[in-house]
């Protein structure tokens, strides 16, 4: 607990009058700031709380809430997924969802534990995987003497359909939930992890989402 | 057939961008072989595009095109190569694979930076090949956010910094481009490139939406162009960027952006709307006027290399931006060769500065005294190509300089007094370059200790190592030095510095590669 002249409110500052951070003696004699201003004889002022060293701690309320919600973010976000080429939504929407699933999961029980589980193979797979299938049938119909992205050459039934739901469900929704899901681990691990081969894979894999996602709009 | 090249320019650096990070895993150093076969296989696509268009003539009128999916024209994504674009093809190929030489010694290391690269390199490809507007958006961002990674890549808290910058302007930029496509698409109902041509003359040059579209679209592609009030990115991206990122994001992405202007402006709007539009041409003559000027005297006021180079940029594609809307044939065509030359140029001189920054350490305009003497031929690469910059004949610079003043002043004998002014801005610009290149130059071959009397090379060699751990005291020889200069960017250093000479023999056949472009535009 430290005089803390930064973290104490303007309120504070009002109530200490023209005593403020300058006058350093003067507020080393007395306390810096009545504990009980704040209104709340219970609870004490903020700038009393020590700051936790460790951001996350476990909430039996979260933990529980995130088990019952995510399997229906899930669902919805492969919904929004596969309804994408006939009614709103698309890979890019379902994708985004799919990942919130992976943040709210981190969120509850850790970062470190999900990066566990799901970790940067299935991350990196998840981005180039999508790439490769996207443009594995967009070449099809170059291959096949047609154009790029040409649906109707693809030797499946319903080409033009599949075709598209192919791209959206198999190519988009995964490289974009990868990349999100990337960067929020990235970002979680801060700058100065200077080893991390896999946090630089993930910013090559951000901005390989922006290159095919974006390629089909 | 050929029209299966476009795609596959854009596709396979893509796809190849993919490559690096599912075998870096295994493979520890994928990444650089992945990259060069790459961009070789590109050199070879861009050279048979190039080959189609210049040589055997497009298959149709607008050049070749390519329908993706098959889908008719005002409806599905083309992608179209004509003359304009398939030198650019060429000079992104050449220059993609020309940094590789230099990034493979000098870094930036590991995979995921060439999966950037060919990131970058594919959104170029795009840019250059696209023919709808909201395509030309989505090759914008692909370029813009694999360069704030590419810039951010050595990890340092600076160019972490500049590339946060970057990305705040650039996103910006992307916007307005973005809401300018959307009120041209809200007057047309089109985003086709060709299809609009002819979409906004029916709904009139004279209307609101289309005007608005126009001046959007022509703002936010000056923050990527960087044109003066809106340069603020520029320097600190160039600047703190690692060396090899510099030289490909300096010769490729801005020019980029600056194509994009030209080709939406002739395109799409045509002349007829520039003529229709006094005020947004005066605008933009005045913009073009400023950062012209500005970006030459603030140039010659830096003591950073690269910091001085990128505000030169700033005025070099104010006078990109002023042939643009200066709209006669010469100052186009002198827009075109400019473009496509300041382009070579700034590769070379960023190649040249990343180079004498490997090999000698030197960063500021101070540290090159008497370096002519340790690297004489590595400053006189940089030399030659900075008297090209200048203008000094014969080089491409010259060329583009010329054309763009001789555009200007066609255009004042009509009356237009803006367009004086360009020229007259123009010349005291090469000025001011003149002024910083000298500098440069006295700095070489005329400044610093004087090593005294007796053998000058051997003592000074020995005598002054500022950096480098292992001096190597050998006699003056060019490539052997505290830090042995790469033989083989060397030789691309060389080579470019030899076609920016070689070129600037090259103003007629120029006039004739691209006079059936002019002719469709103007």
């Amino acid at each position: 607990m430290s005089d803390t002249p930064g973290a104490g409110s303007d309120v504070d500052d009002a109530a200490a009058g023209s005593g403020d951070a300058s006058d350093a003696p003067d507020v080393s004699d007395r306390p810096p700031i009545e504990p009980t201003y704040s209104g709340h004889d219970d609870r004490p002022h903020l700038s009393q709380i020590q700051r936790q060293q460790t951001p996350y701690t476990e909430s039996q309320v979260i933990m529980s809430t995130v088990k019952v919600v995510a399997p229906f973010a899930l669902t919805f976000g492969l919904f929004v997924t596969f309804h994408g080429a006939d009614s709103p939504g698309g890979g890019f929407q379902g994708g985004a969802i799919a990942a919130a699933v992976v943040l709210m999961i981190a969120f509850a029980f850790g970062i470190d534990a999900t990066r566990e589980w799901f970790t940067n193979v299935v991350v990196v797979g998840l981005a180039v995987g999508g790439v490769l299938v996207f443009g594995g049938i967009g070449l099809v119909g170059l291959v096949d003497g047609g154009t790029f992205l040409e649906y109707a050459r693809l030797p499946i039934p319903h080409p033009v359909k599949y075709g598209m739901e192919g791209v959206e469900i198999l190519g988009i929704a995964p490289i974009v939930a990868g990349v999100l899901v990337g960067l929020f681990f990235l970002l979680a691990a801060g700058f100065d992890d200077r080893d991390g081969a896999g946090t630089e894979t993930e910013i090559a894999d951000a901005t390989t989402d922006d290159a095919t996602t974006e390629d089909d709009r | 057939m050929s029209d299966l090249l476009l795609p596959l320019a854009i596709v396979v650096p893509i796809l190849a961008a993919t490559l690096p990070l599912l075998f870096g895993p295994r493979y520890d150093r994928i990444g650089w072989p992945i990259a060069a076969i790459t961009t070789v296989s590109l050199v070879g696509i861009a050279a048979s595009i190039a080959r189609i268009v210049f040589v055997e003539g497009p298959p149709t009128e607008y050049g070749i095109v390519h329908e993706l999916g098959g889908w008719q024209r005002p409806y599905g994504i083309e992608l179209v190569a004509d003359e304009l674009s398939a030198s650019l093809v060429v000079l992104v190929a050449l220059v993609a694979a020309g940094t590789l030489v230099f990034s493979r010694v000098a870094g930036p290391r590991g995979n995921a930076f060439y999966s950037g690269y060919l990131l970058l390199t594919g959104g170029l490809m795009g840019i250059s090949l696209t023919g709808d507007l909201f395509n030309l958006f989505v090759f914008l961002e692909i370029v813009g956010l694999t360069t704030y990674a590419l810039v951010a890549a050595d990890r340092s808290g600076a160019s972490a910094y500049a590339s946060i910058k970057y990305l705040l302007v650039g996103t910006v930029g992307a916007s307005l481009y973005l809401v300018g496509v959307g009120y041209t698409f809200l007057a047309t109902g089109s985003l086709n490139m060709i299809d609009l041509q002819a979409t906004i003359a029916t709904v009139g040059y004279g209307d609101p939406l289309i005007r608005a579209g126009y001046a959007l679209i022509v703002v936010g592609l000056s923050l990527k162009i960087a044109v003066f009030p809106l340069h603020v990115w520029q320097p600190d991206a160039y600047q703190r960027a690692p060396d090899a990122v510099t030289t490909v994001i300096a010769a490729l992405v801005s020019t980029s952006a600056a194509y994009a202007l030209l080709r939406i402006t002739y395109t799409v709007f045509t002349v007829e709307f520039l003529a229709a539009n006094d005020g947004i041409t005066n605008a933009m003559l005045l913009a073009a006027g400023v950062s012209i000027l500005v970006g030459s005297v603030l140039a010659a006021m830096q003591s950073d290399l690269k910091r001085l180079f990128a505000y030169s940029s700033v005025a070099q594609f104010g006078m990109i931006v002023a042939a643009i809307a200066l709209a006669n044939e010469t100052a186009l065509l002198g827009g075109i060769i400019h473009l496509l030359g300041h382009g070579l140029l700034k590769f070379g001189l960023f190649l040249a500065v990343g180079l004498l920054a490997y090999g000698y350490g030197v960063r500021r305009v101070a540290d090159l005294a008497s370096l002519a003497r340790r690297a004489p031929y590595l400053s006189g690469a940089f030399v030659v190509l900075g008297l090209a910059l200048v203008g000094i004949p014969p080089s491409i610079g010259l060329l583009g300089k010329w054309y763009i003043a001789l555009g200007a002043v066609e255009a004042a004998g009509g009356g237009d007094l803006a367009a004086l002014g360009i020229a007259a801005v123009m010349l005291v610009s090469t000025l001011f370059t003149l002024a910083y290149v000298a500098r440069i130059i006295e700095q070489l071959y005329f400044a610093g200790a004087d090593p005294g009397p007796g053998d000058a090379g051997s003592t000074a060699s020995a005598a002054d190592g500022p950096t480098g751990p292992g001096t190597l005291a050998q006699p003056d020889g060019g490539r052997t030095e505290q830090r042995d200069v790469p033989t083989g960017a060397f030789v691309v250093l060389v080579v470019v510095a030899l076609i920016a000479v070689g070129l600037g023999f090259a103003g007629f056949a120029a006039a004739d590669l691209f006079g059936p472009f002019l002719g469709r535009m103007i």
